[in-house]
């Protein structure tokens, strides 16, 4: 009975039932163990770039972001569309990134014997940390990849001053 | 745990081939279809270019593989990853009716585009019947 508890709630419910919230020595702890395992189990919370709804087999751009001491660069998969078919929309605090992937047809008369390759539309949304200059943001779309250059601020590269400590 | 939506996954023993590449192997998805001409074959492989990419055919096996150099600046830090940058591999084994002769492929946007015509003997044809 008591490890339930520490099962993840799929509902989104709290686990610890009422009426024991009374019980001081470990429920701030269990409660943090609960949260935790929540966290764990429903494993998309983690993502930082969570991407909109949908279902699971539609097409999801997978991305990566690497940073250097000048600029932030985000690089998106995006095999087999081109860029009339992607949207970047740079706003103030996030780049969001959508468009869809069409599924091509051809000619009549085909029949599939294999489909592992994804397809629709997609929406994600990238939070950007402050010190972005958005007027110099660029974007290339080379081979399937799409490559976009986020330059940092003047400003924000010299953050981070050393104070002098004195001897009483 | 809800199964991440990877659009690539990892080669678990890449195409029974020893590598000579330190590098990450994934096994591009693909879709397969049929005309009445010929079998069409599209991989998904974001980074490669036509230079890149190696079409090999071995008795009925056919090879593809391509290699994607590392993008970007060497000095910056990934900072968040749902992919890495890696070679592609993957062998399929063609049916007999191929015309190993006439295989074409193509590259766009990171799309490989293989077309398989068919044999002639294959094709469907109509028989004509002959009086007795």
């Amino acid at each position: 009975m008591a490890i339930r508890r520490f099962l993840p709630s799929l509902w989104g419910a709290p686990t610890v039932p009422a009426g024991q919230e009374s019980v001081p020595p470990f429920s701030a702890l269990q409660q943090e163990m609960n949260r935790i395992f929540d966290d764990f189990f429903q494993g998309t919370n983690l993502s930082p770039f969570p991407a909109a709804g949908g279902p699971a087999w539609a097409f999801h751009p997978s991305l990566d972001v690497k940073e250097g001491e000048k600029e932030i660069v985000i690089y998106a998969e995006l095999p087999g569309m081109d860029e009339k078919d992607v949207e970047l929309l740079l706003e103030e605090s996030s780049l969001v990134l959508k468009g869809e992937k069409k599924f091509e047809k051809e000619d009549k008369g085909e029949g599939y014997h294999t489909i592992e390759r994804s397809y629709g539309s997609f929406h994600r949304v990238i939070p950007l940390p402050r010190e972005i200059d958005l007027n110099k943001a660029q974007a290339r779309f080379k081979n399937g990849v799409l490559t976009v250059t986020l330059p940092k601020l003047e400003q924000a590269k010299e953050k981070g001053k050393k104070i002098p400590i004195q001897s009483a | 745990m809800k199964e991440p939506n990877l659009q690539k996954q990892t080669a678990s023993n890449p195409a029974e081939m020893e590598r000579t590449r330190n590098r990450k192997v994934y096994v591009p998805r693909v879709d397969i279809y049929e005309t009445k001409e010929s079998i069409v074959l599209l991989a998904d492989m974001p980074g490669v270019d036509e230079g890149s990419v190696d079409i090999m055919l071995e008795k009925n096996v056919l090879t593809i593989n391509g290699t994607v150099e590392p993008v970007g600046f060497p000095e910056h830090n990934l900072v968040y990853a749902e992919y890495d940058t890696g070679d592609y591999q993957r062998a399929f084994t063609l049916p007999e009716e191929i015309d190993q002769n006439k295989i074409e492929a193509t590259v766009k946007n990171g799309v490989l585009r293989v077309v398989l015509q068919k044999a002639e003997k294959s094709k469907a044809r109509k028989i004509a019947i002959k009086a007795a």
